[in-house]
């Protein structure tokens, strides 16, 4: 290519010719630009889906005293498979991290509407509340999961302030009652990832059109009016993904809640995630944990495909 | 628009009421990490809200020295796991930054790539509780395990969708003409990437930067899971405070807990702008 160009002189070059070439050279840097990513990203997810599909249909484990690639030494069909189905642990932890899914994201959803619905005009002070409310997405949720831990003790802050606002002292013990530890983990995802959902919604809520909520309110619609037909659905891309957002990161629960309770008392608070860690470093099974942990890849490579589905089109919208 | 005094008075009210639930975990973190022992192992009616004896003896105690015969000193100080968070984000962040912008800039401008978006935000989606035991056993083989390189190199895997996602909207948003002015004057594709675009772009690099160390350092589990000893990171070392004579060492706890809240508190504050692009893959413009 370059002797070519290069026997011709620049003024006959025309554009016609030129084009191609600069077009190639693009496309090979543009190919070797994206290469590292590719190759990391083949790296974490192509041999390592693989193996998981191997020992998934195995009874390795690390202590079994042969390598992996042995694994199927320990062929054990579709065991793991079926052992699922009926493990009644795996299928409450499910439920768990639901439960905490259904009581989380609209709480956090709401919460975050209404501080960004005080927020949406100026006023003194906006920029300073902005950032302390901010604070709690910032903080490393395994600190969060500390702090929360020392807040709900039964002689800390949390049992503190209930018994000065009730007169008389109050001792619950949050963290060893299973409902009461269940309520705590919830309410820790709900302080630290509140900040999340006002800030999307907030960027949100401003770029609504002025002029349209200036022209409803000259047409006589009251507050509640104008949000329901004018803010609201503006705002539907916007809210889907903030929702998408928390759903797909809550339903991953583990750092924060770990730290306060292990997923107890008892099993109490044991969600998906702590349910596939004990099973990892305590229990050892590692050829049912790559059994279950595919089986909810699976699961959510599915609900991906219509959310992604719907992303491509909001981007477009948004775009 | 127009503002009415009761509307005034219900929003600094309600932001009052946010700010106190905001605050109060980490102004009594604050506290615990300077309160001597007497006063962070208090609890009921002996509780007090602010240190009476403010003491950097929490402080003294994680990097070493005990300075109450009730708590033995540390075998170990914080001082290898800090480095080890520091060194184990910042590489993470390395790679994920260097990766991620050359990637955002070829689709961009070339269309290369395409598949990229969506397998990174697949990546993203999956919990990493469910992708791990394949890592760990990667990990064992390559002897990667308990080290800061080997967990630099997950972290930056894991945190490369953010980089790209951001990067890219970066890139979309910048105008070629600038590029094309510079491809005519004879440079090459390369050069204009290297010396004319990355240099414009060094404010949003910081901050995408800034973006994925945050990530990178507020990690637990894959710590957790990849470190037994030697390379453990503050949330792993801090979870494993506890003395026999007192169990949970609260203050040391709280104070270890205060180093590894500080810097993404500051760098988020600095990056505020970008958090929305960042955390929503670029599907927000702000």
């Amino acid at each position: 290519m370059s002797a070519v160009t290069a026997t011709i002189s620049e003024g006959e070059m025309d554009a016609a010719r030129a084009k191609p070439a600069l077009r190639n050279e693009g496309a090979r840097l543009g190919f070797r630009l994206t290469l590292p990513a590719q190759i990391l990203v083949l790296f974490i997810s192509a041999f390592p889906l693989l193996m998981q599909l191997y020992i998934s249909v195995t009874d390795w484990s690390p202590l079994s005293g042969t390598g992996w690639w042995n694994a199927w030494s320990m062929w054990n069909s579709f065991a793991n498979y079926t052992d699922l189905a009926a493990d009644t642990r795996f299928w409450s932890a499910l439920k768990r991290t639901a439960i905490v899914m259904v009581v989380c994201v609209p709480a956090e959803f709401l919460l975050g509407l209404a501080l960004a619905t005080l927020f949406a005009d100026e006023f003194p002070g906006k920029r300073i509340f902005y950032s302390i409310l901010l604070m709690p997405m910032m903080v490393v949720p395994a600190v969060a999961g500390y702090m929360f831990f020392m807040l709900f003790q039964s002689g800390g802050p949390v049992n503190d302030i209930l018994s000065s606002l009730t007169g008389h002292p109050v001792t619950i013990a949050w963290l060893s009652d299973p409902t009461l530890a269940l309520i705590a983990v919830m309410v820790a995802d709900i302080w630290q990832w509140t900040p999340l959902m006002f800030l999307i919604l907030l960027a949100g809520l401003v770029g609504v059109p002025e002029d349209q909520i200036k022209a409803a309110t000259l047409l006589g619609a009251n507050p509640w009016q104008r949000f329901a037909t004018i803010v609201l659905p503006k705002m539907k891309t916007i809210i889907i993904i903030a929702l998408a957002i928390r759903v797909i990161e809550n339903f991953k629960i583990f750092d924060t809640l770990y730290i306060m309770t292990g997923g107890g008392p008892g099993v109490a608070t044991e969600t998906i995630s702590v349910y596939i860690y004990k099973l990892t470093t305590q229990d050892l099974i590692w050829g049912y944990v790559a059994a279950i942990a595919l089986a909810i890849l699976i699961v959510l490579s599915i609900a991906a495909v219509f959310a992604m589905k719907r992303m491509a089109r909001t981007r477009e919208l948004v775009a | 628009m127009k503002r009415s005094i009761p509307f005034e008075i219900f929003r600094y009210a309600m932001i009052l009421v946010a700010m106190t639930v905001t605050l109060i975990p980490i102004l009594w973190m604050m506290s615990m990490a300077f309160k001597p022992i007497a006063e962070w192992s208090a609890t009921g009616a002996d509780l007090t809200w602010w240190p009476k004896d403010p003491t950097l003896s929490n402080f003294q105690f994680v990097f070493g020295e005990s300075t109450n015969n009730l708590i033995v000193a540390l075998d170990r100080n914080a001082l290898k796991p800090i480095l080890s968070s520091l060194l184990s984000a910042v590489f993470g962040t390395a790679i994920a930054m260097s990766a991620g912008t050359a990637a955002a800039y070829g689709l961009s401008r070339f269309g290369s790539g395409q598949n990229l978006p969506l397998a990174l935000i697949q990546l993203r989606l999956f919990p990493p509780m469910a992708v791990m035991i394949p890592v760990m056993i990667m990990w064992a083989f390559l002897n990667f395990t308990d080290s800061w390189w080997g967990l630099s190199l997950v972290y930056g895997i894991v945190t490369l969708p953010f980089a790209f996602w951001l990067m890219k909207t970066f890139f979309d948003d910048v105008p070629r003409e600038i590029e094309e002015a510079a491809l005519v004057e004879g440079c090459s594709r390369l050069r204009v990437f290297t010396r004319i675009t990355l240099p414009m772009m060094r404010a949003p690099l910081a901050s995408a930067a800034l973006f994925v160390f945050i990530l990178n350092w507020s990690d637990y589990l894959i710590a957790l899971l990849l470190t037994t000893r030697e390379w453990v990171t503050i949330p792993v070392y801090m979870a494993s405070l506890s003395s026999s004579m007192t169990g949970q060492l609260y203050g040391a706890k709280a104070a270890l807990g205060l180093i590894a809240a500080v810097p993404p508190v500051i760098m988020g504050i600095a990056i505020q702008r970008h958090l929305v692009r960042g955390l929503t893959f670029g599907a927000l413009k702000q």
